[in-house]
């Protein structure tokens, strides 16, 4: 690899903390505990997934991470910048500066060409993005042809890249990806996690991936696993099998829980997400 | 279907209640005109029945077959009265003696503007008047008057008031009464009266003869008004016509049905404006709301529902929704135009009892209108709606727009054939050129309102430059031409509008313009001496005064100007009279082409160039003049022709028929100061010699040429301020369709808002979309106008308006006026997206 690589960040110093969060939504007898006393960190520079059934509370942990959703209690750190208390502009300004986001349904800007939609968040900030380091992207994700072109232009795998580019382009302290292969086929998805790995490998990134998807996960150097609001279990390096396995645990688990718990957890989950 | 419909309907009430002011103003707007010309007419026709109330027959002058302002009018001479009081029949007679006269208030003005001062002889029983303080008159010498002078010229009982007429000089009366009409009326027209005896009224309209206005003729018991007016009719001399008092009424209430039609079209032309606006807002709402139910459209289509029955469907909402609008505006409509009658009737007609006239026209209209604009509106979104295929239904892609091509090419094509009849209307290369030139500027009009969605794009991209110091303004100009045919739609809203008052605009400051520079131009006097045009007795001065005029120092010539609608050979023409004809016509900027103006004879006149062809006379001929006041007509050589020139054009005589002209003193005087004097200082002693004289005022040129224009000012202002209804139905037009981007592009936001945007940004791009699309209607709106009038004023070229004149004031009160719209139509739809809740927006089924 060229020179170019930036000082690869120490891997013990936290990228972002959680500690003792709970959220919960609704109230009465309609509350749902989306999070019980959830605790993590994630290293600078590791590539992690969360993993859990539908409804275990893995896109609100996400959500609670990256600022855009409030939590109940706990505290939650992004660098060393604490997300406890800060009003929308900061917050804003937190996710604008510090976190690269990465969609399942790419969400890019229709109007903006593949380049613009890479220098969004810079342009967003009223500044510029550092050409060197976006085109050293632009050519890791071969995207290098595709830059005149307005998202409509490109296809499923092609928008995904063109999101992942955004999502790394101001480098960011962390980048979220939510479900990042689940509008994919195979191989466009694949080419995005082996992208997501590079940028960890190469680049030193700090990534949080969100998926349900147990070879997705394998591309992670740690999976984290959700269950009914609890952190139930981790695995360091993980394979695709050895995922499953640990999944069709918690799965059972899952169920026995559901059986006292009041059901509609997925629809709590993202129906009063606003509150 | 119904229940789907309605359900659908209560799911989208925000949107709805928007699209329905627009249908609501436009059906309101027709009803208000309708309900307020019927019950002005009716209100106005209650007062009619008062005048004259009881007669059976009426006598009045034959009015003389003459042309122009010639007004001054012959009575029933006293026989003829007394040959009709000697009528079998015939109860009793009383007598009527009015016309205009000048009566001076306490201020030493002439009273009143437009609405004229009458006299009138206090046995006048044409209408009762009550007494308020005093009494009648009874000597010539005494005066009661109406309420209304009172408060106009401020002068009370006890008080003297100068009076005067065209026929007598300047008189002192006491006035002893003060008196109101039936219904606590202080004025019958917004008029003020004076009621003298009957003789010093004879005086002041008929120089002394003894001669009335009208002779009411009341019948004996058992004789009808057929039967009296036969018996009358026999005794009268040619001199004098009968009518029975039901023909009167009857022609009285046709004269009112004509005042209030026009008041009656010129709302209705708004209502219409309205009205067309409102199409492209409803097509709009149509088209958002099918966008937004694509899914469920092509869900219901999969799961078996017909073409006709979508098309059905659309068109059901669309009849609820005018339906419901167009009551509403039915209803708001009767009551605005009862309103504006009681306004009307107290402000005009000072009358405190208003007859309410809903005639059923007027509801029917209101709502075949709301409803069935709102029907054929929604034509094309419900049949597009039933095109959708079922597929969409399982689809998530964006749907890519629809071509715009056709659209533009028949846009395209209306312009090129609109501007090529303009071409030829205005090169005057066949007959009809000015319905050409306006046939071809409606064409164009027409044509650039389809052109819009294509203009949008590269207008867009230009005005966009105007934000792209700034990151979210450079996205919002983007999402501005997002959608051409959206963009479109919503800025031609906007256009139509400012076409309509930049057009009109245009035209106005052009004939300002030219008015302007026609004085300028050619005018050679640097002061003119008139009178206010909208006088209701042509203002007028006493010609002895022009021997001090010319006293005052630095005067190099004043010329009195004495002016008569008269007869000549059988035509209507101009007359000019004057002491001194060579400098009247020189200060106007006139050149004799044949013969000589100096020391004409009194029986030798002169004419422009054009007036000679019409009369086909040449020098050394005779022509035959009657004039106003004359009885015998007159025979004069032509002595000179002057160069058509449109100031000086007109016949000159001296000023010995004056005694025979309407206006029998001079009506203005041109003065001409040396070179490099003070105009200014000549100007204050004119006006000090000028202190008698109620009815004229000294003026520079600037001063009487905003005096001659200031009526072009009124009519700008009153159309600018009703068709600002326009402005209001386009502002709609933006928030519906602003809102509904922000809702199309909920996932759009949440994810800027995710990955940095702040709620201030956010806004912000939302207000630079609002902005462009209604600065980009105006620019069209604007060009267009501009074009428009100044296609018209090329077409009246001819007629006078030879000056292009741009109304630079107007056209960026109108930019400003957009921009306004832009952010006040922002206001809601940027709130809203600011709001979007991030989560929501990112998260997926």
């Amino acid at each position: 690899m060229p020179l170019a690589n930036p000082p690869a960040p120490i891997r013990t110093r936290s990228a972002v903390t959680a500690s003792g969060l709970w959220r919960a939504y609704g109230s009465g007898e309609a509350q749902v505990l989306a999070l019980r006393d959830v605790s993590v960190e994630f290293a600078s520079g590791e590539f992690t997934a969360i993993m859990g059934p539908s409804g275990s509370g893995k896109s609100t942990l996400m959500h609670c991470l990256a600022g855009l959703d409030t939590t109940d209690r706990g505290t939650v750190s992004i660098g060393d910048t604490s997300l406890t208390g800060l009003g929308d502009k900061a917050l804003t300004r937190l996710r604008r500066d510090k976190i690269g986001f990465i969609f399942q349904q790419f969400n890019l800007l229709p109007t903006l060409t593949a380049l613009e939609n890479i220098t969004l968040p810079a342009s967003i900030a009223g500044s510029k993005a550092d050409p060197a380091w976006v085109s050293r992207i632009i050519d890791t994700l071969d995207l290098a042809d595709r830059l005149d072109h307005k998202p409509t232009e490109l296809s499923g795998g092609q928008q995904q890249r063109v999101a992942c580019a955004r999502a790394l382009a101001t480098r960011p302290e962390v980048v979220f990806a939510d479900e990042p292969t689940g509008n994919l086929d195979t191989r466009s998805g694949t080419e995005v996690l082996k992208f997501l790995r590079t940028s960890v490998d190469d680049f030193g990134q700090t990534i949080v991936m969100v998926t349900h998807d147990p070879n997705a996960a394998a591309h992670a150097d740690r999976v984290v696993f959700l269950a009914d609001g609890r952190i139930v279990d981790e695995l360091t390096d993980p394979t695709a099998d050895a995922v499953i396995d640990k999944m069709r645990g918690f799965e059972k688990l899952a169920l026995d829980m559901n059986a006292d718990n009041a059901s509609g957890q997925f629809t709590g989950l993202n129906h009063s997400g606003a509150a | 279907m119904l229940r789907a419909s309605l359900k659908g309907m209560a799911s989208r009430k925000a949107r709805l209640a928007l699209t329905s002011l627009a249908i609501i103003l436009g059906s309101a707007f027709i009803a208000a005109a309708l309900v307020l010309t019927s019950s002005i007419q009716a209100t106005a026709n209650d007062l009619n029945a008062d005048r004259y109330a009881g007669v059976e027959v009426l006598v009045q002058p034959v009015e003389p077959e003459t042309q122009g302002d010639r007004m001054v009018r012959e009575g029933v001479p006293a026989d003829t009265l007394a040959a009709v009081g000697a009528v079998d029949g015939v109860a009793d007679t009383t007598t009527t003696v009015t016309w205009m006269i000048n009566a001076l208030g306490s201020n030493g003005k002439v009273v009143g503007g437009l609405a004229p001062t009458n006299a009138v002889n206090w046995e006048d029983e044409s209408i009762d008047r009550e007494l308020r303080e005093g009494r009648e008159p009874t000597a010539d010498n005494e005066v009661a008057v109406s309420a209304k002078f009172v408060s106009d010229a401020g002068l009370g009982l006890g008080d003297d008031v100068t009076a005067y007429s065209l026929t007598s000089d300047k008189t002192a009366y006491e006035i002893v009464g003060v008196y109101g009409y039936p219904g606590e009326r202080d004025t019958l027209d917004g008029g003020t009266e004076l009621a003298f005896t009957t003789a010093e009224a004879q005086h002041l309209v008929f120089d002394g003869q003894d001669e009335y206005t009208t002779v009411a003729v009341h019948a004996e018991d058992g004789v009808s008004d057929t039967q009296l007016l036969a018996a009358v009719e026999g005794v009268i001399g040619e001199e004098s016509q009968a009518i029975t008092w039901k023909e009167y009424n009857e022609e009285a209430n046709a004269e009112t049905a004509e005042t209030a039609a026009y008041i009656s079209y010129f709302l209705l032309g708004f209502a219409l404006v309205a009205v067309f606006v409102s199409v492209f807002l409803i097509a709009n709402t149509f088209t958002i709301v099918i966008a937004g139910r694509l899914k469920e459209i092509a869900m219901m289509r999969a799961i078996g529902a017909g073409r006709g029955q979508i098309t059905g469907s659309v068109l059901l909402e669309a009849l609820i929704l005018g339906a419901f609008a167009a009551v509403i505006g039915a209803a708001l409509g009767v009551g605005g135009g009862w309103a504006l009658t009681s306004a009307a009737s107290t402000y005009l007609l000072d009358t405190a009892s208003v007859s309410l006239s809903i005639p059923i026209t007027a509801v029917v209209a209101a709502l075949a209108v709301g409803i069935g604009v709102t029907v054929l509106s929604a034509l094309i979104p419900a049949v597009r709606a039933s095109r959708v295929p079922p597929v969409e239904a399982m689809r998530e892609a964006v749907k890519a727009d629809k071509p715009i091509t056709a659209m533009s090419i028949t846009g395209g094509i209306l312009a090129f054939i609109g501007a090529g009849l303009m071409v030829l209307g205005l090169t005057e290369t066949i007959d009809k050129s000015v319905e050409v030139t306006a046939v071809g500027a409606g064409l164009v009009f027409v044509g650039m309102t389809l052109l819009t969605a294509w203009l949008s794009r590269p207008l867009v991209a230009v005005l966009g430059l105007l934000w792209s110091w700034n990151f979210a303004g450079k996205l919002g100009r983007r999402n501005a031409s997002r959608n051409p045919r959206r963009t479109a739609v919503t800025a031609a809203a906007l256009m139509i509008g400012v076409t309509l008052v930049t057009a009109t605009g245009t035209l106005m400051s052009s004939v300002k313009a030219s008015i302007e520079d026609y004085f300028e131009g050619s005018i050679e006097a640097e002061l003119i001496v008139s009178g206010p045009i909208t006088a209701a007795i042509a203002p007028s001065f006493d010609p002895a005064l022009m021997e001090d005029i010319r006293e005052v120092e630095d005067v190099d010539a004043a010329v009195e100007l004495y002016y008569d609608p008269a007869d000549i050979n059988g035509t209507e023409q101009f007359v000019y009279a004057t002491s001194d004809i060579p400098s009247g016509v020189g200060l106007y900027g006139g050149t004799v082409e044949q013969g000589s103006l100096d020391d004409m004879s009194d029986d030798e006149i002169a004419m422009n160039a054009s007036a000679a062809k019409e009369v086909g006379v040449g020098i050394g001929d005779t022509v035959t003049a009657t004039f106003t006041r004359g009885e015998e007509p007159h025979e004069f050589t032509v002595a000179a022709i002057v160069a058509d020139n449109e100031n000086s054009d007109g016949w000159y005589v001296t000023t010995a028929y004056t005694d025979e002209f309407y206006t029998t003193r001079p009506t203005s005087a041109l003065v001409d100061v040396a070179d490099g004097a003070d105009v200014e200082a000549v100007s204050t002693s004119v006006d000090d010699l000028l202190a008698d004289e109620p009815e004229v005022t000294v003026q520079n040129q600037e001063e009487f040429t905003a005096q001659v224009t200031v009526i072009y000012d009124f009519v700008l202002i009153a159309i600018q301020l009703l068709l600002g209804l326009a402005m209001i139905v386009a502002v709609i037009g933006v928030i519906n369709t602003l809102i509904l981007s922000v809702l199309e592009r909920t996932r759009e936001l949440g994810m800027l808002r995710a990955i940095g945007m702040t709620r201030g940004q956010t806004v912000r791009m939302v207000t630079v979309e609002s902005v462009t699309i209604a600065l980009f209607g105006a620019l069209l709106g604007i060009g267009v106008g501009v074009l428009i009038g100044w296609a018209l004023q090329r077409a009246l070229a001819d007629t006078g308006v030879d000056v292009f004149a741009l109304p630079t004031l107007l056209i960026a009160g109108y930019l400003v006026a957009a921009v306004v719209v832009g952010l006040l139509a922002a206001i809601a739809p940027a709130i809203r997206a600011s709001k979007v809740n991030i989560l929501g927006a990112i998260a997926y089924e």
